[in-house]
């Protein structure tokens, strides 16, 4: 049970670049009391992201005088800054007004691949990192679901390359670097240890065996907790068809008792 | 000769040297897992016939299982007594139930509120995706309201010759010798409002379990702890013209906001809808998930009022004993509720009518007593037809529902018309129909495609989070 993701708690995630932290406590204990959230500032991505624009530093500074003392009242009135400069003010009187997600190039339910090109082709980096900053705020603040705007974006439309590139490589060139010290220095050890060259290691079968072994190890262990994970895992794969079962293991222990 | 027959029948189960005694044979087609083959498992063709009266057996619970199993043991000739506690019961279920469990159980069509024909799974970031494209015209998934559902099988039961009982089934008797009766006690409620009910005793042959997840017989015959998941539902009337778009559409909510390993739905019903979610690990949070799943629909069900609120446990998995000598359990008591949909109903009828029919066969319509054994064919009559199903629900769940990202992507892969078709052909006519091979490599590829993608975006968002 240890490998369903945690409740939400968005103590955990706390964004260093959005300044008003008082806001997200408030967010967390009042969530779903609160009809009316706060519109936390997505310019923090503003600031960081690759595409142009205009960060608005005024208007952040006049955010933080009101939610630096969170009221107990729950409306709270709030500015909000879109991705492209134009600034948005939401007075929230009282509790109808919801926060969305909002974005320059989030439109009609999907990004706009035209507002993501560089040097005239798309730059599927900023696709995935824009998707990414959608599904956590979305995971922050859950939203409700409309059907006047409904959210069609699909993964898929990122081509497999760019995932490959971003993810892949450079996962893959650290394994493959573990792979390669241990296998010089297993080599190296097991040669002057026995004297049997690498040529004639590779002919042993227990030289053969240690190699799956720690090719394997590389590949499924990359982290301290995965021995753990793998384990449980393991269990968990078996543990549904031995509930099944039980009904019939049941019966060969009651043979031996009284009728 | 009869002693000698009751002595050596004692023994039965437990070597083979006794079988030259009788007639009886081993049936070879079970298909028993190899380690079982020194159990034989024998009809009880030995058994003498009952003298003077037909075979009788009490079902307790009148739910779908309950009613299903009366019916059958009615039209075969057994003496049956159903012994329901509350004759109004308004379960708080999703209510739906597939196309197959209406032509199977001849249900008219009447009972069904309505025919549900398309379906929206919502992710975690509210990626909305359609299923129903591929279903035909006559097919459909049925909500119906419990209550009516309920009662509806239970007036079959009855027609057919059961006796149907308003009481509480409180404890049983075991019996000393292998044909002496199970003796009931149950509270006798006569209809009259406010009144206790008079305490009563019964004695029949054989019991069916069938009183839910919460069952007093299964507890009689220690038969075991499940896991379970409590299921929250709140009935809210919505204004009409927000009705008209669940008119035939139902709405499937994931997300670690609405469940950590279950689903939030929006469930149409007879002039209102059911919003619920369900969760086996995190119990205390179902009021903050209920609130979230309520925040995720709220633009379509404002102005709603919540006419009802009702929870109840849902078993995860079968218990370790589904029967004991002859008490047999079906349904809920059982633990026969599917991982990943958590459907009940069909599983819960369709247990009865087997485990019924697996008494009218071992009886031969009511002449004879029964015994285990007879019992135990039902059991793996129901394993060998339901576990592929039970088994692939199983799977799906633990890879599909454990995080934010294994739900984007099993949300991604229902927007593919082939997992739609298996989905609903697997769901309406409970049957894994084999796809075409190609298919099946190109849905694999794509699954893994999608669970890659989203797992590689929640490394970004926690990459974003540092």
């Amino acid at each position: 049970m240890a490998l369903f993701s945690p409740p939400i708690s968005s103590s955990s995630l706390q964004n260093p670049n959005f300044i008003p932290k008082f806001s997200f406590s408030l967010l967390s204990t009042n969530r779903f009391s609160l009809l009316s959230v706060t519109r936390a500032s997505s310019s923090d991505s503003g600031i960081t992201s690759a595409a142009v624009e205009a960060p608005e530093p005024v208007k952040v500074i006049v955010k933080e005088a009101p939610q630096s003392t969170p009221a107990v009242k729950k409306e709270e009135t709030a500015t909000a800054t879109t991705k492209n400069g134009a600034v948005e003010g939401e007075e929230m009187k009282t509790t109808e007004s919801v926060i969305k997600f909002q974005d320059a190039r989030w439109i009609n339910g999907t990004w706009d691949l035209k507002q993501f090109e560089k040097n005239g082709k798309t730059d599927w980096d900023a696709v995935i990192v824009a998707e990414a900053k959608r599904r956590k705020w979305l995971e922050d603040n859950p939203e409700t679901t409309t059907n006047d705007e409904p959210v069609l974006f699909d993964t898929s439309t990122i081509p497999w390359w760019a995932w490959m590139k971003r993810y892949h490589l450079p996962e893959a060139e650290i394994l493959n670097g573990r792979a390669a010290m241990i296998g010089f220095f297993m080599a190296y050890f097991v040669d002057s240890l026995t004297g049997v060259g690498l040529v004639d290691q590779m002919g042993n079968f227990f030289c053969k065996t240690l190699l799956f072994v720690s090719v394997a190890g590389v590949l499924f262990i990359r982290k301290n907790e995965d021995v753990d994970k793998l384990k449980s895992l393991f269990d968990e794969t078996t543990l549904y068809d031995k509930q099944w079962q039980a009904a019939w293991k049941d019966d060969d222990e009651s043979l031996g008792s009284k009728k | 000769m009869a002693t000698v027959t009751l002595k050596s029948f004692t023994g039965l189960r437990q070597s083979s040297t006794e079988q030259t005694n009788f007639v009886s044979h081993v049936p070879s087609s079970l298909s028993l897992p190899q380690r079982r083959s020194s159990l034989r498992v024998t009809a009880a063709r030995s058994t003498p016939k009952l003298s003077n009266r037909k075979l009788r057996v009490a079902v307790i619970g009148g739910g779908p299982a309950g009613g299903a199993a009366a019916e059958t043991l009615a039209q075969g000739g057994i003496e049956t007594v159903l012994i329901e506690r509350k004759m109004d019961n308004c379960k708080p279920c999703g209510g739906a139930i597939p196309l197959c469990m209406v032509g199977e159980f001849n249900l008219p069509l009447d009972i069904i509120d309505r025919r549900v024909t398309k379906m929206k799974m919502i992710s975690p970031s509210n990626i909305a995706v359609d299923i129903g494209r591929t279903l035909k015209e006559h097919e459909y998934i049925g909500m119906v309201r419990r209550e009516v559902l309920d009662a509806y099988l239970r007036e079959r039961a009855e027609k057919s010759g059961a006796t149907v009982i308003n009481g509480l089934f409180l404890k049983m008797d075991h019996p000393e010798n292998w044909d002496s009766p199970y003796t009931l006690h149950y509270t006798e409620y006569d209809g009259k409002t406010g009144s206790t009910g008079t305490k009563k005793t019964m004695e029949v042959d054989a019991v069916i379990g069938a009183d839910g997840a919460n069952s007093r017989v299964a507890k009689s015959i220690d038969a075991g702890d499940y896991d379970y998941a409590i299921a929250f539902q709140e009935r809210i009337r919505i204004p009409d013209d927000k009705m008209t778009y669940y008119e035939d559409l139902a709405e499937m909510y994931v997300g670690d906001d609405v469940s950590p390993d279950f689903y939030g739905w929006v469930f149409p019903k007879c002039d209102h809808v059911a919003v619920g979610t369900g969760t086996v690990t995190h119990k205390g949070d179902i009021k903050k998930f209920q609130l979230a799943t309520r925040n995720r629909a709220k633009d379509k069900i404002l102005g709603g009022k919540i006419i009802r609120v009702e929870a109840h446990p849902i078993p995860e998995h079968p218990r370790p004993r589904r029967l004991s000598k002859r008490v047999a359990l079906v349904g809920d008591a059982a633990g026969y509720v599917t991982k990943c949909s958590g459907e009940g109903i069909y599983f819960a009828a369709k247990s009865g009518r087997m485990c019924a029919e697996a008494i009218v066969e071992g009886s031969q319509n009511g002449k004879k007593m029964i015994d285990e054994g007879d019992l135990r064919k039902y059991l793996e009559k129901w394993d060998k037809t339901y576990l592929p199903t039970y088994r692939v629900l199983d799977v799906l769940q633990k890879v599909f529902y454990r995080s934010n990202p294994a739900r984007e992507a099993f949300v991604e892969m229902c927007a593919d018309e082939y997992v739609q078709k298996m989905t609903f052909d697997s769901y309406l006519y409970k049957r894994v129909a084999p796809g075409s091979p190609l298919e099946d490599i190109k849905l694999a590829v794509n699954t893994i495609g999608s669970l890659v993608r989203a797992n590689a975006l929640r490394r970004e968002i926690e990459k974003l989070n540092v």
